[in-house]
């Protein structure tokens, strides 16, 4: 029925902000790094592919494996080299005001250099609809549930089960622990850089599609991922994960029941919340405040 | 060579009441426009540069103050100074609640908490059609006139900006050498060592919230007259993103900070207009490039450049 | 009369583990009581009990008769409590004379009356007193943060004694100080001790220096006073050799 449509449309777009949610947390807690661009970050490997396919000639596959390596090399490794390096010893604000001026930068750019047209981005999916216990559920939204987790899933073995992985778990818990330890703990951090080049690519590759791609995108798309990691729980996988599906699903259903105009104000007292009461997030381990 | 901030400042200050005569009208705009800024980047200077509360609410404060004065002045008559005096004490008020936040978590998390009040009230801004006239706005806002002087004009309107801006400097001044501005100093550097020597933290973070709150909605006031027609957009995050990069850009926590971030941030992307659709991806690499070879500032950068043979000295005598 | 600090059964407990268990002792004007035990007895944590900085599971904490169990370190310290901290605490970007006034100047008249009064609250000839007091005369104008360890030490002792406390919690006030500047250091608490009729709880592990100091000495361990006397007596327990031999 309907509110199973709305659960399921729900859980795809929560998918999304969960894949993004994931790599802003991963980027915060190894590194410090507040990334307010990480909207931004969504909006851009969308672009690559458009441009790699425009003005490269590519086919759509070629043009989405060049999408994601630059994401990788520019999102990834560049920032990190470029932005985050040189400003991490000098405390918090300067990386959060880098952050924000380099969103505006890729804003701009895409605007500038591309175009200020909402562009329409190719699916891999076909765009019909199934029947799933009487109610109409489009492939789309299955696919990307499938594909978020498939990728979430990845991500959970290798960090989990792979020693690079747990020597990254251990950067994010204690990095001058680690690097005692023997752990390369920069490396561990471009690690992080790299996975959060990857996530931003494919949730750009799956929400493009269906909100077509503007410069504009990373606004509402940042905001989410805030939202999803705090409310989830702000140093673990599992809890960005959460807080992103929660988003969708609630985000969804606010605009099905409640008036349209204060449906943004959901997950905006949800996340203030969480932050008054339990600042964990909802599925986090309290963090030890340094007294 | 120690003459020269006071000789600097003087030229400054010539300048800055010279210029609307030499001035195109839209260049007069500009530098009213700067003043009102340095206003409320003062206010979140307190905040975050003297008293170390990160806040992400500024552009909310400044909404307020805004649609105050545009409410009040042309549905109601009232006088300017009366909705300048509310909306400054309205945001006061608002800012002390807003502090209690900030008494429970900290840095970050009180980031978004900040972002999430100004994404809130700008949301109230644009859906209560009947107060604030919702995405229409409200038009036809009116400069005073105060005392018999006529601020309808450019000029006229500049000076009643510049005027404000000054009484705010002063207080401010006032303040951070004050001992209430040793205790904000205290409750940045050390908050655990600050309270177990007496200085009360609680109230004075309500307070730092609070009073840069109010300038925020001193600033509004002055805005709403300036540009003559509001509505919601300029009052949500991207303002207060801007207010912060003001503070940081100009050097958080050093006095003169927000008058050089106001100017980074208002009048550097108009000069940059030559470069058409460029000038704010200039603008943003100028920010990080900055960001990266001087993250405390344009201030920290010339207390660098100035002060370096002091601070030898320095390190000599302590060892 | 009664005594300056009453602590009465106070416990605290993390989890399952007791840190500290049912420790009552009293301190009286003029005394300097030395706390000491191996490392995990429990000093810092009962410091941090009766400071107001942890809330105790168990007990009271008195002081001048008056009950403060978890009161807010800013308003004990305004009835006249002050410390100072085992990991240096002082504010690095304000220099050594702009501290002091810091230290005191919450004492001075009430929270408005600090906006509009003198800037440095009446207070630069008492920071004057201080700085020639701790022997800081030639760094006064320095930023804090540009000292050495041993004259923070010493910076961080004097803002402890601004406000004219009544009670003075010193937490490891000799750890990591030089041989010269330890008995400088001593020689400057007894004569703050006699000047100011001033209170002194030390805890220390510093054995020398808390035995020449004190006029009285507790011995803690797992949690628990196992001694109490004189620096001789204490000394001579076949108690405490053994609690800190047998670890």
């Amino acid at each position: 029925m309907q509110l199973l449509q709305i659960l399921i449309s729900g859980l795809a777009t929560g998918a999304i902000y969960a894949l993004v949610a994931v790599g802003f947390m991963l980027l915060w807690q190894t590194s410090q790094t507040i990334n307010f661009a990480q909207g931004e970050f969504v909006m851009l490997p969308a672009f690559f592919v458009l441009a790699a396919m425009k003005f490269g000639g590519l086919s759509f596959g070629w043009a989405m494996l060049v999408g994601l390596i630059a994401s990788l090399l520019i999102l990834g490794l560049m920032f990190k080299k470029l932005l985050v390096d040189p400003m991490l010893r000098h405390g918090v604000l300067p990386l959060v005001i880098s952050t924000i001026a380099f969103a505006l930068f890729l804003k701009e750019g895409v605007k500038e250099w591309y175009s200020a047209e909402a562009q329409p981005f190719p699916a891999v999916w076909a765009t019909t609809n199934i029947e799933v216990a009487g109610a109409v559920v489009s492939v789309q939204n299955l696919v990307i549930i499938a594909v978020a987790v498939v990728a979430v899933g990845t991500l959970q073995w290798f960090l989990a089960g792979t020693r690079t992985g747990r020597c990254m778990q251990a950067t994010a818990q204690n990095p001058g622990l680690a690097r005692i330890l023997g752990v390369r703990v920069d490396r561990m951090i471009l690690y992080t850089f790299l996975i959060n080049g990857a996530l931003v690519a494919l949730a750009s590759f799956l929400i493009s599609p269906i909100y077509l791609a503007k410069f504009t995108n990373g606004e509402t798309l940042g905001l989410a991922a805030f939202i999803a990691a705090i409310v989830g729980g702000f140093n673990q996988v599992r809890g960005a994960i959460a807080g992103g599906l929660i988003l969708g699903v609630v985000d969804n259903l606010a605009a099905a029941y409640i008036s349209t105009q204060y449906r943004g104000a959901i997950p905006l007292f949800l996340l203030i919340a969480v932050i008054l009461f339990r600042p964990q997030g909802l599925l986090g381990r309290a963090e030890e405040r340094s007294v | 060579m120690k003459r020269l901030p006071a000789v600097l400042g003087l030229i400054v200050l010539a300048g800055l009441l010279i210029a609307p005569f030499a001035l195109k009208p839209h260049g007069i705009y500009l530098l009213s426009m700067w003043a009102v800024m340095s206003i409320a980047a003062i206010g979140l200077n307190l905040t975050l540069g003297y008293a170390g509360q990160i806040s992400l609410a500024q552009a909310a404060f400044v909404g307020i103050g805004a649609y105050c004065t545009a409410i009040l002045t042309t549905k109601f008559g009232w006088s300017f100074p009366a909705t300048f005096v509310l909306g400054a004490v309205l945001c006061f008020v608002v800012g002390w609640l807003l502090g209690y936040p900030a008494l429970r978590v900290q840095h970050h998390y009180l980031a978004f908490v900040t972002l999430a009040f100004t994404t809130l009230v700008y949301l109230v801004l644009r859906n209560e059609e009947k107060i604030t006239g919702g995405t229409y706005g409200i038009s036809g806002i009116k400069r005073p006139v105060l005392l018999g002087w006529a601020t309808q004009g450019a000029r006229d309107y500049y000076f009643l900006c510049l005027l404000v801006l000054a009484v705010v400097a002063f207080a401010t001044w006032w303040l951070v050498r004050s001992p209430w501005g040793r205790a904000f100093m205290a409750l940045r550097e050390n908050p655990l060592r600050a309270s177990s020597l007496g200085v009360d933290t609680r109230r004075y973070t309500l307070m730092a919230f609070a009073i840069g709150s109010a300038l925020g909605g001193v600033a509004g006031s002055l805005y709403a007259p300036l540009v003559e027609f509001i509505d919601p957009s300029p009052f949500a995050l991207g303002l207060s993103l801007n207010l912060l990069l003001m503070v940081i850009v100009g050097g958080s926590g050093y006095f003169w900070g927000p008058f050089l971030g106001a100017i980074v941030s208002v009048l550097l992307p108009e000069w940059l207009r030559v470069a058409d659709g460029l000038y704010l991806i200039i603008y943003s690499v100028a920010v990080m490039v900055l960001m990266v070879f001087c993250p405390s500032g344009l201030l920290g950068l010339a207390e660098r450049i100035f002060k370096r043979p002091k601070a030898a000295n320095a390190a000599k005598v302590a060892t | 009369m009664s005594a300056v600090l009453e602590v009465r059964g106070l416990s605290k407990a993390f989890g399952g583990i007791n840190a500290v268990e049912d420790v009552s002792f009293e301190v009286n004007e003029g005394e300097i009581l030395g706390i000491i035990g191996p490392n995990g007895s429990g000093k810092s944590t009962l410091f941090n009990c009766i400071l107001g900085q942890l809330l105790p599971s168990a007990g009271s904490v008195h002081v001048d008769g008056r009950a403060v169990t978890g009161m807010r370190p800013c308003d004990l310290n305004r009835l006249g409590v002050s410390r100072t901290f085992q990991l240096l605490q002082v504010f690095p970007q304000m220099s050594v004379r702009e501290n002091l006034i810091l230290a005191g100047q919450e004492h001075q008249g009430a929270m408005w009356s600090r906006l509009f009064g003198r800037r440095d609250a009446g207070l630069s000839e008492a920071a004057q007193r201080m700085i020639d007091f701790f022997r800081l005369a030639h760094v006064a104008e320095e930023k804090a943060g540009g000292l050495s360890y041993g004259q923070q030490k010493l910076l961080d002792a004097a803002m402890a004694f601004m406000a004219g406390p009544r009670l003075v919690l010193l937490d490891e006030p000799a750890g990591g100080v030089n041989l010269t500047m330890l008995a400088d250091l001593r020689e400057r608490l007894r004569a703050i001790n006699a000047e100011q009729k001033a209170t002194f709880v030390v805890i220390e592990h510093n054995m020398e220096f808390v035995m020449a100091l004190c006029t009285r000495i507790l011995v803690l361990a797992e949690g628990r006073i196992i001694a109490a006397g004189s620096p001789d007596e204490v000394r001579r327990d076949p108690k405490v050799i053994e609690a800190y031999l047998g670890h």
